[in-house]
């Protein structure tokens, strides 16, 4: 099993595209551990209503995080407040050492890409067109479509293996597809820093897989909301748990991912041991149903 | 089978010039296409060369030309900026009538009409002032909830009937010449355009359609989704209140000219997607011919469907229009 997983990772890692390169070499060079985003203690009040409560972590280069919490947690809150889209109440977010609102909307783009979910719409673009919005912070708005472009959409599009799909309305793949178009875009989009925002929602546990590998191998900082516990354990570096607004605690999935925490947090039972195809924690769950 | 897109502009192209040399040879009094040929091409340069009487020579040039070019122009402007509105709301059902204009500016001309004079110059420009305040009271009354693409919507909407109860008012305790005057002006005709009510439209339309297609990648990414366009780096808000604006000067300049023509803005953006997809650029581009060349075959249906009389324009287009958009929509599903 673990084999064949590999074998496939290798070859798609063979089809590596330039426009992923360039990320890649970045990566290395600043692989000293150097901190991307440094969060000091946000908050955000809406309406009266505290929805993220004094938070503060910090994420290095090249590492993948995942967010872990119920419902209503905040997660999502706290994935907008890092690319901008929520401005914190109180507190501050730097990144790359400069608080973020001192970039543009444009230079956030060029070095944050974000997967959000959003409902299809009526006026429905190719997959290639989709794709192609992910050059929108790098190119001047006069400029033509080039040859090169082209290209760069192209081999991202490889790269997801959606090749017989490029003219196919977006609105018509499934949510898989959908995913991995969304993920060609970040690619073209060449960003330092890629966020997802429960990525997985919806697939089926052949493309939950697919979606997150993808994103690994984008050799990338990741950041992403993910409810599959077992999935966030196998995939993450670290993992940050989340609960009413606060972060309850964060560490590598081991340390997080315990019984005590299950129960706290999500309320249910659970029995943690070594899952027995990767280093990560097994959680099987108690659903409390008589035998 | 899907065809290429190089096919369908040179297809509509010559629909277009086409529509635009038919209609100028058709009418009460018949010239042939090859007179109109030499009267726009020949005559104006080589006055020796000129076969046509002048007679003809001014039926076209005074009399159907500028007719033509304006509804060339209504077409394109009004299917223009539907496109535009559809894809920045993302709603199907926008058109450029959505924030209240049309009965706006028919508010301006009804007041004009009623309180000061009848002459068509004045009633233009009740029409263009009418339509612009309206645009600005939807603004004001949405006030901060016109960043969210529904209030808009809804707050057009209800300025759209409020000012609909003015006119009304206003044509019901006016004397019936009156009223009559204003229902004629508020179906829509391009009878009166001559080659001074021009410019102004054509300016404003394509300064209007420049700035469409230098956004239009932007435009694209909000057709997507506003939160990933705003990850993209586009300023979903403002630009959303830009194009708005943009839409409604060009709206307000055409209504005040010819009246209130409906389905064109909102059915010829359809009918272009289905044709070659929802790419901006090509819509935007169907738009042009399309829409021109429908409203020219409008206006020879309104001039020639009764004898000594034309139709108002808004009739044709509404009755054609619809009659024509159910057979692509028939056509469409079967496939």
């Amino acid at each position: 099993m673990t084999s064949i997983l590999h074998t496939q990772l290798e070859d798609i890692d063979s089809h590596e595209v330039s426009a992923c390169d360039s990320g890649r070499k970045q990566n290395l060079e600043n692989s000293d551990g150097s901190e991307i985003f440094l969060v000091e203690s946000i908050s955000w009040i809406v309406e009266s209503k505290t929805i993220l409560d004094d938070i503060s972590f910090s994420i290095k280069q090249g590492e993948f995080v995942g967010l872990i919490g119920p419902n209503g947690a905040g997660k999502s809150s706290l994935l907008r407040c890092l690319y901008g889209k929520n401005k914190p109440t109180s507190g501050t977010v730097f990144f790359r050492e400069k608080r973020l609102q001192n970039y543009s909307r444009r230079e956030v783009a060029q070095h944050i890409a974000v997967l959000v979910q959003e409902p299809p719409t009526q006026f429905d673009l190719s997959v290639y067109d989709v794709v192609a919005l992910g050059l929108i912070p790098h190119r001047p708005l006069l400029s033509l479509a080039s040859e090169n472009d082209r290209q760069i959409v192209q081999r991202a599009i490889q790269k997801v293996e959606l090749v017989d799909k490029l003219q196919d309305p977006f609105n018509t793949l499934s949510g898989g597809e959908k995913q991995r178009v969304m993920v060609a875009r970040a690619i073209v989009q060449r960003t330092q820093v890629l966020i997802l925002d429960e990525p997985t929602n919806h697939l089926d546990v052949q493309h939950q897989v697919d979606v997150l590998k993808l994103a690994k191998e984008m050799q990338v900082t990741v950041l992403l909301s993910i409810h599959d516990l077992n999935m966030a354990s196998a995939f993450c570096d670290r993992l940050i748990l989340m609960n009413e607004g606060k972060i309850v605690t964060s560490g590598s999935p081991q340390r997080v991912l315990t019984q005590q925490n299950l129960k706290e947090v999500f309320n249910i039972s659970a029995q943690v041991d070594a899952h027995p195809f990767h280093l990560g924690n097994r959680i099987t769950f108690d659903f409390g149903l008589d035998q | 089978m899907k065809l290429n897109f190089s096919v369908f502009v040179i297809a509509s192209v010559c629909l277009l010039i086409f529509s635009i040399m038919f209609a100028t040879s058709v009418g009460s009094v018949q010239v042939s296409l090859d007179n109109v040929f030499q009267s726009v091409f020949v005559c104006p340069h080589r006055p020796d060369n000129c076969g046509v009487e002048v007679l003809y020579q001014k039926i076209v040039w005074q009399i159907r030309l500028p007719r033509i070019l304006m509804a060339l122009l209504t077409g394109i402007g009004l299917s223009v900026t539907g496109a535009i509105l559809q894809s920045i709301t993302r709603n199907p059902l926008a058109d450029p009538y959505l924030f209240g204009i049309s009965s706006g500016s028919a508010l301006g001309a009804v007041l004009v009409i009623w309180t000061v004079s009848s002459s068509a110059i004045s009633i233009t420009l009740g029409a263009l002032i009418g339509g612009i305040s309206s645009v600005l009271l939807m603004l004001t009354l949405a006030g901060r909830s016109a960043t969210q693409v529904e209030r808009l919507l809804l707050s057009g909407v209800a300025v759209s009937f409020m000012l609909g109860a003015f006119t009304s008012l206003v044509i019901y305790y006016s004397d019936p010449e009156t009223a009559s005057a204003l229902l004629f002006w508020m179906m829509g005709s391009f009878a009166n355009s001559d080659w001074g009510d021009l410019p102004l439209p054509t300016l404003t339309t394509f300064i209007g359609i420049a700035l469409f297609v230098v956004y239009r990648r932007w435009i694209s990414a909000i057709q997507a989704g506003d939160e990933g366009a705003f990850t993209l780096g586009v300023p979903v808000n403002q630009l959303r209140l830009a194009m708005l604006i943009i839409c409604s000067i060009i709206t307000a300049v055409l209504v005040a000219q010819v009246g209130g023509i409906g389905f064109v803005g909102l059915m010829i953006p359809h009918i272009c997607r289905f044709i070659v997809g929802s790419q901006l650029h090509k819509v935007l581009f169907m738009c042009i011919t399309l829409g021109g060349s429908f409203m020219i075959w409008v206006d020879v249906i309104a001039h020639s469907f009764l004898e000594a009389q034309v139709l108002p324009v808004g009739i044709v287009t509404s009755a054609i229009g619809s009659l024509f958009f159910f057979v692509i929509l028939k056509t469409r599903s079967r496939i």
